[in-house]
């Protein structure tokens, strides 16, 4: 993917979300995405351990949050 | 003045504050009234988590503390904690020979042997690292949320420094979340025996002189996001980030082998060192990632499906993709048990070469590091979970981690052709949680 082509990618989805955003659930409907594991990082450990060790392993980091590091992984 | 046996609604008021006054004057609990009020307690999460590659490469035993607290009204401070202990065998970059092969560790101390067709991995790889980390987080209006955070990690050869901050607010009824977050690291690279010079040739035991000092680098990370609700069962999140690292991206202990063209073989090294010629290897001083990320999560009654997925793209010729599917599947009285998959492709970066060959000119840059080589990842796990009386929960997870990578094309010249140029890498993760319930 070409970096035009990423950046066509990124508007377009993003469009569509705010637009799909529009129906909305009430808050009075949030409860079961107010449930632990339907948050966006439900286990933070766990998260923190994959990065640190695909951060290690990998060329690639980051893209859900910041992109890890601080180590000067063998 | 004399104190009425009944008490005084003035006195009543001002007792309980009181109280807890004399009580921790005095080192003891309030009462349960008080703490109530005043002292939410702490969510703290621990872990256990063990890496361990096959044929005694790297190991990485990993305990993890976090923990959270609502110091005032949703105002949250995040505290974490992470020491690892590391040991075992690093694979340096040069490439099996059909002779053994002598190297001089990077304190310059001491030499180690790799037995002919063995891969090269230096044993002296040791080191413990501590990590720590502060986030405060806090509302700037009803419906903007900033964090703001400090990281620090120290080990033997490498200090971390960082700050990050992230704003996020709510739109649409709170069904849309933008945020924008922004952190910069400046970390310290302190090599064992002083950082080579780049390209130049690995010298024999005691001779440090193609060694110079500390190094540095700066990095900075931008992130846009954008969190929306589908349904009442459907949450997706779609990220942008830029990482601009600036500095010293050289990875210190790894060499290049250098070998003739039409025999495979090392040739010798520099005069009176006894070893082949090996060339420590040279990054550019600059990289640029963008990567973009979508994420979906949806409930189906009670389970739950996860499933995402990465593009990344640099300025040194790596392209990503990482796929990644979990499902939690629950299974009553608070147990689960979630299946994980996760798929990784990557291309080589431009400069990657698995050998250099003798009487050729030499690239500008130059490494041999598998990671920055063209390979697939695939990791296959389970977690199990279940929760606690207390409104905490244990868990375990063990996954399988597994790189299948080729070799730069046009390596495999001569006795090259005979031994695997990539070895596949193989590594067992367990991790065992406990977080602790706040009834």
């Amino acid at each position: 993917m070409n970096e035009p082509t990423l950046r066509r990618v990124l508007a377009a989805t993003g469009a569509a979300l705010l637009l799909g955003g529009c129906a909305g659930v009430q808050p009075w409907d949030r409860d079961v995405l107010a449930r632990p594991e339907m948050q966006i990082v439900s286990d933070p450990s766990e998260a923190a351990a994959d990065e640190h060790i695909y951060f290690s392993k990998e060329a690639s980091s980051g893209g859900q949050g910041f992109g890890g590091g601080g180590c000067g992984c063998n | 003045m004399q104190l009425k046996n009944g008490k005084s609604p003035t006195f009543r008021r001002i007792g309980a504050p009181l109280a807890a006054a004399t009580c921790a004057l005095l080192g003891q609990s309030a009462p349960r009234e008080v703490a109530a009020q005043e002292l939410m307690p702490w969510d703290i999460d621990t872990s256990l988590l063990i890496y361990s590659e096959s044929d005694g490469r790297v190991r990485d035993t990993s305990l993890n503390a976090r923990a959270r607290k609502e110091i005032r009204e949703e105002k949250f401070l995040d505290l974490t904690l992470a020491i690892d202990s590391l040991t075992g065998a690093s694979p340096s970059g040069a490439v099996p020979a059909s002779t053994v092969q002598t190297f001089t560790s990077p304190s310059g101390n001491s030499q180690y042997t790799v037995g002919a067709g063995a891969q090269a991995l230096d044993t002296s790889f040791l080191d413990t690292r501590t990590a720590l980390s502060a986030n405060w987080e806090m509302p700037l209006t009803r419906l903007a949320l900033l964090s703001v955070g400090a990281s620090l990690s120290d080990e033997y050869d490498y200090t971390h420094t960082g700050l990050n901050a992230r704003l996020a607010r709510d739109f649409n009824n709170r069904n849309t979340t933008l945020s924008f977050g922004l952190a910069l690291a400046n970390d310290t690279i302190s090599p064992v025996g002083g950082s080579p010079v780049p390209l130049a040739p690995l010298l024999g035991l005691g001779n440090q002189t193609n060694k110079r000092g500390d190094q540095s680098k700066d990095v900075t990370d931008l992130l846009f996001g954008v969190t929306q609700v589908l349904n009442r069962h459907t949450i997706v999140q779609l990220n942008y980030s830029l990482s601009q690292a600036d500095g010293y991206l050289t990875d210190p202990y790894k060499l290049l082998s250098v070998v003739d063209p039409v025999t495979g073989n090392p040739v010798p090294g520099p005069a009176g060192s006894g070893l082949s010629r090996y060339l420590f290897e040279r990054r550019p001083d600059t990289r640029d990632k963008q990567s973009l990320y979508g994420l979906v999560k949806r409930d189906f009654n009670g389970d739950v499906l996860e499933a995402s997925y990465r593009y990344m793209t640099d300025d040194w010729g790596v392209d990503s993709h990482t796929v990644e599917l979990r499902y939690r599947w629950s299974f009553g009285s608070g147990r689960y048990l979630q299946p994980h998959v996760r798929f990784y492709q990557q291309t080589a970066a431009d400069f990657y070469r698995t050998v250099l060959f003798n009487g050729a000119p030499l690239p500008t840059y130059a490494t041999a590091d598998h990671r920055l080589g063209e390979f697939d990842g695939l990791t296959l796990g389970v977690k199990y979970g279940r929760a606690t009386a207390r409104g905490g929960e244990w868990s375990t997870r063990v996954e399988y981690y597994t790189q299948t990578g080729n070799p730069a094309p046009g390596s495999a010249v001569g006795a090259l052709a005979n031994f695997d140029l990539y070895p596949d890498l193989n590594a067992l993760i367990a991790q065992f949680s406990y977080k602790f319930g706040r009834r």
